[in-house]
């Protein structure tokens, strides 16, 4: 018994009927980014490129660390990312040089 | 969208549409997400996979989900019993019929709370919640608390909530998954005979249909 067979009946996001703190009723208005987000992950299902259920295995996958470490938003766009990648859709250096000339765009501003 | 955003177009719920072409206001540097976030978006947009204008309309829609159109079926099934018994039947077809579309191809369960039973939903698995007709959860119900802990011993989370639900009444918790989402239609409260629906729909809030609270007159609750 190590231990590590718990991590096989559970994946990282199946967590009902685990221990859990008290509630903590918080809330917060979606950064501009994150509704761009929840509204990319609409419109990635319309098209069926990913669907409801693609996109939650695909932060399951990200792994209990990333979970953990990750806010909401950021899983989505990395899951979708990882996912865009699997299907073909984007390879990693295109997303690479995208994410460069974005930040140099910015950095760019007046 | 082509452009990142400034924050200051973010004040609140207030703003109904986006800025596609903005100027940037601030110097703030970008995140690592929200870049990844607009680099995959131009990148699907240059290869015509999803149209430039899809998130503008698409962001438009979720700012147009609000409690208050759960709020406004809720009063109708309080009023209408024919419509009472659609939704329970049919709920996605019924919301439809108060002129509510439904954006994506989820279904709809609707779920009486009664005398004898009390509906709670969680999502144990993520978040999946009936986001047409209440708009985007609230924070508690994305996070780990709630989604652990509703399914094994929902009288204590409800009492979180300060809501305590006598030992008579049963205690149904559904989980919703991406194809099947839940709205808990509550109870109606004494003394509001006399309350005409838009009246009744005032009283409904948020929690109520997530069914962490029941409806009540005596006070003020945050949608």
């Amino acid at each position: 018994m190590t231990g590590s067979e718990e991590l096989l009946k559970r994946l990282p996001t199946d967590l009902g009927g685990l221990s859990g703190d008290a509630i903590s009723r918080t809330e917060h208005d979606l950064e501009p980014w994150e509704k761009r987000c929840h509204a990319l992950a609409d419109v990635l299902d319309f098209h069926k490129i990913i669907n409801t259920e693609e996109k939650r295995r695909g932060v399951e996958a990200l792994g209990a660390e990333m979970i953990g470490k990750l806010s909401y938003y950021e899983r989505w766009i990395a899951a979708f990312a990882n996912i865009l990648f699997q299907k073909g859709i984007l390879v990693p250096v295109d997303l690479a040089r995208k994410m460069a000339e974005v930040e140099a765009r910015r950095a760019a501003q007046p | 969208m082509g452009q990142a955003h400034g924050h200051d177009d973010d004040h609140g719920r207030d703003h109904d549409h986006d800025h596609p072409h903005a100027p940037i206001a601030d110097d703030t540097p970008l995140g690592y997400y929200e870049i990844m976030e607009i680099a995959v978006r131009e990148l699907l947009i240059e290869r015509r996979l999803i149209g430039a204008d899809e998130i503008r309309r698409q962001i438009e829609v979720l700012d147009s989900r609000t409690p208050a159109l759960g709020a406004k079926v809720v009063a109708r099934a309080w009023t209408d019993p024919a419509f009472k018994a659609r939704l329970l039947a049919n709920g996605r077809k019924a919301c439809e019929e108060l002129g509510i579309s439904f954006y994506d191809d989820t279904e709809l369960i609707v779920l009486e709370n009664t005398d004898k039973v009390h509906n709670l939903i969680v999502c144990t698995l993520c978040s999946c919640y009936p986001r047409p007709v209440l708009g985007l959860p609230p924070d508690w119900y994305k996070l780990r608390p709630y989604r652990a802990r509703a399914v094994t011993e929902p009288r204590a989370v409800l009492a979180e909530f300060g809501t305590l639900i006598p030992d008579d009444v049963e205690i149904h918790v559904s989980d919703s998954t991406a194809m099947v989402r839940y709205l808990v239609l509550p109870k109606r409260p004494p003394g509001t005979e006399a309350y005409d629906e838009d009246a009744l729909a005032a009283l409904v809030t948020r929690d109520t249909m997530i069914g962490v609270v029941d409806v009540s007159t005596d006070r003020e609750r945050p949608r």
